[in-house]
């Protein structure tokens, strides 16, 4: 796996090269095109970044990873699991700073840890997304496909943590 | 979104009333997160966007996407090449796990079919990204790897099963719930 970006990265310069394009002005200018993309983002990321932060320090995360403990457990999804659930959806930086705390403390060969890293890799920042595709959108209800994706999510996590225990 | 934010927003604001010195550094904290985050996504998006710019230019890019361009343009009913084209190196950076190279790509598509107000391919577009179409979680496992796992690998094929049970269940409800909301109409 750790050859595909090199591949990638030597294939296109090498079919650019026979196709005779500048490939320094095209690069250059792809580059340029990546300040004003991440320009854009911006405004949704300090949105979603103090969110966070608020949701995180007025201890609400915890209350309800708390609250929400019980629940989870009924379903087959142990306690430890919960805030890397609720997490996720909103950040993947903060979601990875906890996945590491989960591996670091529980063991990286442990069920949990193992239940952890499969919810990782199976999801995406749902909201996070959106918020950064819609972004230039006229049409501003995307509620239905959140919900969809929220569904799909709850089901293959409650599936997950079942895989985890046979796999 | 703004339903989401403000909930959680305020709420989580009328609880830190109990810790007012809290407040403004948290406010700053997250804003301090954001630039920071965005300070790294400039990186990954320079290094992508310059080669994908490159890949454009000697027209790779559209020979590539040439395949699969009828079936993606059947599939997001969309009359669009450019967007098909955005669509299929979306899907195949998602594939390669390259996700920083796939996100630059979809916002293009989205803003093509936008201008063809397809809401439908925008909104299918959304769901394959935000249910992730990872075949190797490359993250994950150099993480486990670091950590002293004995066999970082081993999730792969569990992630693989779930990554595909949560994209086909969203893809099926999204369907559905389309094909009901057309019968509606008529």
């Amino acid at each position: 796996m750790k050859y595909v970006i090199p591949v990638i990265f030597i294939a296109v310069l090498v079919y650019a090269l026979i196709k005779r394009v500048n490939i320094f002005s095209a690069y250059s200018r792809g580059a340029g095109e990546a300040i004003k993309f991440t320009f854009t983002l911006l405004p949704t990321l300090i949105c979603i970044f103090i969110m966070c932060q608020l949701f995180e320090r007025s201890g609400l995360a915890s209350a309800l990873t708390d609250a929400l403990s019980p629940a989870m457990s009924a379903l087959g999804i142990p306690k430890e699991l919960t805030k890397l659930i609720l997490i996720k959806p909103f950040s993947g930086s903060g979601s990875l700073a906890y996945l590491t705390e989960i591996l670091e403390s529980h063991g990286a060969d442990s069920y949990i840890s193992r239940c952890a890293c499969v919810l990782y890799g199976s999801s995406e920042t749902v909201f996070y997304i959106s918020a950064v595709y819609f972004a230039a959108c006229r049409q501003k209800k995307r509620l239905l496909p959140i919900i969809i994706i929220l569904i799909s999510t709850a089901i293959s996590t409650i599936f997950a943590c079942l895989l985890c225990r046979f796999l | 979104m703004n339903a989401v934010f403000t909930l959680i927003t305020l709420s989580s604001a009328i609880l830190l009333l109990f810790e007012p010195e809290q407040f403004l550094p948290a406010l700053t904290d997250g804003a301090q997160n954001a630039v920071r985050t965005a300070a790294m996504l400039f990186l990954i998006y320079a290094v992508w966007m310059g080669l994908s710019a490159v890949a454009e230019d000697s027209g790779l890019t559209r020979s590539l996407s040439r395949r699969i361009r009828k079936p993606l343009k059947r599939l997001f009913r969309t009359g669009d090449d450019q967007a098909a084209e955005n669509i299929a190196m979306n899907i195949s950076c998602n594939l390669l796990g390259i996700g920083g190279a796939a996100t630059p790509y979809a916002v293009r598509a989205i803003a093509r079919l936008e201008g063809e107000d397809n809401a439908f391919g925008q909104n299918l577009l959304f769901i394959l990204n935000a249910t992730s179409l990872q075949l190797v979680p490359a993250t994950v496992i150099a993480l486990r790897a670091s950590l002293g796992s004995s066999a970082a690998h081993d999730i792969t094929l569990p992630s693989l099963i779930v990554t595909a049970l949560s994209t086909g269940i969203a893809v099926a409800l999204f369907l559905a719930a389309d094909a009901l909301s057309r019968r509606k109409k008529k």
